[in-house]
């Protein structure tokens, strides 16, 4: 009796309902509960498009204009991967945690490291290297969300990409090892892999 | 009467020659020809071939396959040539034309190798540093010493730091690390034919091929036949070809990749035994 005599924010949410039934509570929170969830999952879509992306002039006016030119962009088949089909994980976790990651990439901004051609130019070989290292470290996972050894016939592919794929396979290489710079230009100064 | 005798004698020597000369040429007809494509190869030298940042197919020549095993593709380069006449590859002009083809043949004797040569050399070169030579084409032959010499053909004396590359010595040739080169080049002013070699550095004369050339131009092409002495047979030789086309110098050149010669022997290029 105590208790309920208490006032407060807390003691009002623990405090049983008098006044509504269990089912109009876990109606109202069930229906609560997708409308929310719905929501957080639309805004976090809404940050994975490519017009997000290159709502930043950092973006558009480097790496987009460079990925423009590319297969990944524009091809045959009609098919375009946008950044966040290369750059975000798929599934929930790893989207999540991506997510979290990135989003000191607003104190970036906020700074301006990268807000000149100059300076992108300059950040630019750590930048990859820290996706390539990401990559790499996941077997390049987005990669692999549309391409794969399994499903790659290779003696359908031009003879230099044929060859190397074997070499690929019979070495267990990942995507990233050889495809680097496929969708942007590649920095200066980059490291060479050491040899196996 | 001495003169006369004296060019008596020099015009017999001369005939006796020329019969000799006549009497060794192949017979073409029944010799197979073989179209290969040379290309412009801007600044793409040995360094830039084995840089896997550069040329991810660096683990494939690890693995002992030779350019021509990826690139050559149904009689045809499978390059990116818009890449490869971009800025970055070709800081200074691209030519008009990035790759044409040369019919290839090569035929022997006990005595000597015929290769014989014959294109149309394009116009619209980017640099026509030659101004006393149309046309040049020059064949290079490796010895067994070269690192991948079967594997990358002329590459192997083409660096970074050679002459007409961006920012190098302009007095420093094309040059081997290992092992040498014979040098044969023909040059359309005079039809002067250089016999030389690759080593530490190239020179166009001292060389023991004993290389004769002749043909020139002929309608809108040119036909060359080179003559040699033959390497020996049962040998595969890496083989590999230039011209220098509308006046081009240094760099500025069409290569084919490296082939190998088969005399008497298995090879990209069989050699036809007469």
């Amino acid at each position: 009796m105590a208790d309920n005599e208490k006032s407060g924010l807390l003691a009002m949410l623990r405090r049983p309902s008098a006044k509504y039934s269990l089912l109009s509570l876990l109606v109202v929170g069930f229906f609560s509960g997708i409308f929310f969830w719905g929501g957080f999952n639309t805004a976090m879509e809404a940050t994975n498009t490519l017009e997000f992306c290159i709502g930043c002039h950092e973006m558009r006016d480097n790496v987009y204009v460079e990925y423009k030119k590319t297969i990944h962009y524009a091809n045959r088949t009609g098919v375009r991967a946008v950044c966040s089909d290369c750059h975000v994980p798929k599934d929930w976790t790893h989207k999540m945690i991506r997510k979290i990651q990135a989003s000191k990439e607003l104190w970036g901004k906020m700074t301006g490291i990268i807000d000149t051609p100059e300076k992108f130019a300059a950040h630019r070989l750590q930048m990859a290297e820290s996706e390539w290292a990401r990559m790499k470290g996941n077997d390049s996972r987005e990669c692999r969300n549309c391409h794969s050894f399994d499903a790659m016939d290779v003696e359908k592919q031009k003879l230099r990409g044929s060859k190397m794929h074997k070499i690929g396979v019979a070495e267990k290489k990942t995507c990233i090892d050889c495809h680097k710079g496929i969708a942007h230009t590649k920095p200066k100064g980059m490291k060479e892999d050491e040899e196996e | 009467m001495s003169k006369s005798i004296v060019q008596i004698a020099v015009a017999g020597v001369l005939l006796a020659l020329g019969t000799q000369a006549a009497i060794a040429a192949p017979d073409w007809s029944k010799v197979p020809k073989r179209d290969i494509q040379v290309f412009h190869p801007g600044v793409t030298a040995m360094e830039w071939i084995v840089k896997k940042s550069d040329h991810s197919g660096t683990a494939g020549l690890r693995k002992g396959e030779s350019c021509v095993g990826c690139h050559e593709e149904k009689g045809n380069l499978n390059f990116n040539m818009k890449r490869m006449a971009d800025k970055e590859l070709e800081p200074k002009a691209a030519p008009k034309t990035m790759n044409f083809p040369v019919s290839v043949q090569a035929a022997s004797d006990a005595a000597n190798l015929y290769i014989r040569l014959s294109f149309k050399a394009p116009a619209g070169g980017a640099d026509k540093g030659d101004k006393d030579n149309e046309v040049k084409a020059t064949l290079l032959f490796g010895d067994a010493k070269v690192p991948q010499g079967a594997q990358v053909g002329c590459w192997a004396t083409c660096h970074t730091d050679a002459r007409t590359m961006p920012g190098a010595d302009e007095k420093k040739t094309k040059y081997t690390k290992e092992g040498a080169y014979e040098l044969i080049q023909w040059a359309s002013k005079g039809n002067k034919v250089s016999d030389g070699s690759v080593t530490t550095e190239r020179k166009m004369s001292g060389g023991s091929t004993g290389a004769k050339v002749e043909g020139g131009k002929s309608g809108d092409g040119y036909t060359l036949t080179f003559t040699r002495k033959n390497p020996g047979e049962g040998k595969t030789v890496p083989f590999g070809f230039a011209i220098h086309a509308d006046h081009a110098s240094g760099r500025f050149h069409h290569v084919s990749m490296g082939y190998t010669l088969g005399i008497g022997a298995d090879g990209d290029i069989k050699v036809t035994k007469q």
